[in-house]
């Protein structure tokens, strides 16, 4: 039977800790729209998110909703996909949580391929500790912790993961909610570990790359003639290319997941009814005889 | 002389197949009907340093390690360097002296050097070099007395799974073995002979063994882990058998991604575990304040080795004491448990998983490189009475609107909702919450939320493990201590009574909550009191001192060299500090 859903159904009655004009609001109206146009029901979504200012969306998606630490969203995210796979799991952070602090995860997040998604809240500063530089400011961005300018190269966070092993990269722009809630519609569809790394330009703190800076800085893919997002060298040149950013879905491939390696035919919930025959596993100290 | 216990050591390169074969010995042990405890002293490198075994047997149940060394089996000259001093006053050494000589300068008057080319035997008759750790065993049988027959029993049921020709070649490497020395030293050399117990028929399990099967049965279905000694066991147990069940193992990128891991794995509804050691608990400190703040249960194997730092990583320690219960910013409710044996490591962490589900917070099970590397001799594991208690875990659908995660109660846990039942939809922050689990920093609601955090510490007295008390309850003498150090210090308890001294011991099982009413009256009216643990600090003497203040007859009884207690030191010390008359004699 098919549920209408409404993003309302998505919404929680906590109020935002948000900046008026954050980018932070068209990502989670966009994430509220592509949950309700996918049917989803709140009871079986997931949704795991780091520190900082993207941090709190975790409070305001009527979900099953986890705010961790600093960086670790990821490791969690998987763990309750392996868990219960029957949960659609999104996770999201900002550039600091998923570039910098939680850079390893990131890694290897991608390289497992759990069928999940995660949204890459990048306003190219840290906020919440009211404007320091992060992983994806760029070089000479000045800030109260590098007065001189930035010395640091920015992470390229997709071509980072294209080179892990991405199975679906994916770009877009808290302006543009539609493309957005396309996107992260594919995202969640998608079989595998998906990313959607979102330009959210933050009003307060970042005065170089606002919403004005951007619409003169972006593109879209699907403006390049005969673009493949199979075509995983192709996305390699289109992501590490210089100049003006795109945006889009740049590489998508099936392989096999992670839950779908380790779970095999293993009940959906892994454990969550306990025999209550423990007997059956007395005959295990048989081999230690 | 007949022994009703004996400590062989064997001593070689790492790699020299001195486990191997202590593992060989310890099997024939236990046929005998003896109890057995082992006790791996190796470096942190797989071929070459040097490398020890012991083995510990007799008639007496749940030995550490012996007072010395019976006899020592050396592979190589520095094997009898580094243990001479060591050996029993009348002990033994078979020397393989394939490819070294004996020096004189390590011979020691009182003890007798049996030397035998175990490595030409092996290569030479037999055909094959790595035989010659079964040759030893034949030349310990007959040097010790032991039933041949139970030896080759010992041997064909450790190589039958290899086939015939194995099991063969062992054989004829035992027989070499006794001939050799028959040949060489006569028959019955050295005079020992070494009692024979009632009961063949029990286990032998190595503490990590035990704490993954604990845990399995108590329905863990979630690890995550990153390989670290003397920890990784576990992880492997898990790994092996976990899986048979629908359970699920990861090998995590680091201690930061297991501890989170385990902490989602948790949320969803799994009971889920991580192991890992001193260093790892470092790095998980975060994590396990975030399972505290929200409340989730998860079960955290730290088995202890010596630090700081990298420390000695294949050495022990309970040094990691002070970190497990105050490690991390802020103040969480927690549950230190620590198994003294390997037997009490399966039953343990199966209470480890009740009392974190049914409280909610992190609990940890604390064992240490001496006891969780060990093997040791149990009885069969009884499961007539091991029951799984998810406490207030909630699966049927809840009033959305009514439903509060962090519902106030007077016990201080909530209901818990897992995702996936109706109804039930909240968030789980480390951010200050009420008991909607929405982020307030509201200061009359944080006090409130402390107070029924940390409350939980109280309501869950009833189900903490109990301490075990041994030998004479009115004794003058009370010595405290936990975990690996129940060995020794149980057996200084009956040597002490042995000789007409009374004592007591207290063998705490649960350090946190710490449970200031045993000890207060474990100690009352004692003369002396000894705190025995492997710390430099006294850590488990600073937190009794909390609730005693000082006491001029409180004393502590330290080790810190990375080694276990030897009864033969537990009973020095208590013998010159108390004045104990003869102690010596003990």
């Amino acid at each position: 039977m098919a549920v209408v859903m409404s993003p309302k159904d998505f919404a929680t009655a906590t109020p935002s800790w948000w900046c008026a004009g954050c980018g932070d609001y068209g990502v989670l109206a966009s994430l509220k729209q592509a949950c309700a146009e996918l049917a989803l029901q709140p009871k079986d979504v997931a949704f795991i998110s780091g520190i900082g200012c993207s941090g709190k969306i975790s409070g305001y998606l009527h979900s099953y909703a986890y705010h961790g630490v600093h960086g670790r969203a990821l490791p969690a995210a998987t763990a309750i996909k392996l868990a219960n796979r029957d949960l659609t799991v999104i996770a999201a952070g900002g550039d600091g949580d998923g570039y910098a602090i939680g850079a390893g995860h990131f890694v290897h997040a991608v390289r497992r391929n759990t069928n999940m998604t995660y949204i890459v809240m990048d306003n190219q500063t840290y906020g919440l500790t009211k404007g320091q530089s992060s992983p994806t400011s760029a070089v000479g961005y000045i800030t109260g912790t590098s007065p001189t300018g930035n010395p640091d190269a920015p992470v390229n966070g997709l071509a980072l993961a294209l080179a892990a092993g991405g199975t679906f990269l994916a770009r877009g722009f808290s302006s543009q909610p539609k493309l957005m809630t396309a996107m992260i519609k594919e995202a969640i569809n998608h079989p595998g570990f998906a990313i959607v790394e979102v330009m959210s330009p933050c009003v307060t703190f970042n005065k170089v790359n606002t919403y004005a800076w951007f619409k003169e800085n972006v593109y879209s893919i699907d403006e390049v003639e005969g673009y493949d997002p199979t075509d995983r060298k192709r996305a390699f040149e289109v992501l590490m290319a210089q100049g003006k950013i795109p945006l889009g879905i740049f590489y998508r491939e099936i392989r096999p997941t992670l839950d779908e390696i380790v779970l095999k035919d293993s009940p959906a919930v892994a454990g969550l009814t306990i025999d209550a025959d423990l007997g059956r596993f007395a005959s295990i100290q048989e081999a230690y005889r | 002389m007949i022994l009703n216990n004996i400590e062989v050591m064997f001593g070689g390169q790492a790699g020299d197949g001195s486990l191997t074969t202590g593992d060989l010995i310890a099997g024939v042990f236990k046929r005998m009907g003896l109890e057995v405890y082992t006790y791996k002293d190796f470096p942190s490198r797989i071929r070459g340093g040097h490398t020890n075994y012991v083995i510990r047997a007799g008639t007496r149940a749940n030995y550490g390690m012996a007072d010395f060394v019976d006899c020592l089996v050396a592979f190589d000259l520095e094997a009898v360097q580094m243990h001479i001093e060591e050996i029993r006053s009348g002990g033994f050494v078979i020397f393989d002296n394939t490819s070294e000589e004996l020096t004189e300068e390590v011979r020691r008057d009182d003890v007798t050097f049996y030397e035998v080319p175990l490595g030409k035997l092996a290569k030479v008759d037999l055909g094959l070099e790595i035989v010659r750790n079964t040759i030893s065993l034949g030349v310990i049988g007959k040097l010790v007395g032991m039933d041949p027959q139970v030896v080759r029993e010992a041997v064909t049921g450790v190589y039958k799974r290899k086939g015939e020709k194995v099991v063969d070649l062992n054989i004829r490497a035992i027989e070499a073995g006794e001939n050799y020395v028959t040949e060489h030293y006569g028959d019955k050399p050295t005079g020992y002979g070494l009692t024979k117990g009632e009961d063949g028929d029990r286990l032998i399990m190595m503490g990590n063994d035990a704490i993954g099967y604990g845990a399995l049965t108590a329905g863990c279905r979630f690890m995550a882990g990153y390989p670290i000694t003397p920890a990784t066991d576990v992880l492997e147990w898990m790994a092996k058998y976990a899986p048979k069940y629908g359970g699920v193992v990861i090998q995590a990128e680091d201690e930061l991604a297991a501890i989170n891991m385990i902490i989602g794995a948790s949320f969803a509804g799994v009971r889920s575990m991580t192991a890992t050691s001193g260093p790892g608990i470092s790095l998980m400190t975060e994590g396990i304040g975030l399972a505290g703040s929200i409340e989730q249960p998860i079960v955290i194997i730290e088995c202890a080795r010596a630090g700081p730092s990298t420390g000695l990583p294949t050495k022990t320690e309970q040094s990691n004491l002070n970190h497990l219960i105050f490690g991390g910013h802020g103040e969480i409710p927690r549950v230190v448990l620590a198994p003294g044996t390997v037997e009490e490591s399966f039953y343990i962490t199966i209470d480890a998983f009740n009392i974190a589900e049914k409280y909610q917070c992190p609990v940890f099970v604390l064992s240490e490189q001496a006891l969780c590397q060990s093997k040791a001799t149990l009885p069969h594991l009884n499961f007539d009475h091991l029951e799984v208690d998810r406490g207030k875990l909630v699966l049927d659908p809840v009033v959305f609107g009514e439903y509060k995660r962090y519902e106030f109660t007077d016990d201080g846990v909530s209901p818990r909702v897992i995702p996936g039942v109706e109804g039930g939809m909240h968030l789980v922050p480390g951010s200050e919450h009420n008991d909607s689990g929405v982020i307030t920093e509201n200061a009359k609601n944080r006090k409130r939320m402390m107070e029924k955090r940390m409350g939980k510490l109280i309501s869950m007295k009833p189900d903490l493990p109990k301490a075990n008390v041994f030998g004479h309850p009115e004794a003058g003498i009370a010595i405290i201590g936990y975990g690996s150090n129940r060995g020794p210090i149980a057996e200084a308890v009956d040597r002490f009574a042995e000789a007409g001294v009374a004592t007591r011991f207290l063998q705490l099982r649960t350090l946190w909550p710490f449970p200031e009413e045993e000890v207060q009256a474990f100690i009352r009216d004692a003369e002396h009191i000894f705190i025995v643990e492997n710390t430099f600090t006294g850590q488990l003497a600073r937190l009794i001192k909390v609730i005693t203040g000082p006491l001029p007859h409180m004393h502590s009884v330290l080790k810190y060299n990375g080694k276990p207690f030897r009864p033969i030191e537990v009973i020095e010390a208590i013998g010159t500090t108390a004045n104990v008359r003869s102690y010596a004699e003990v």
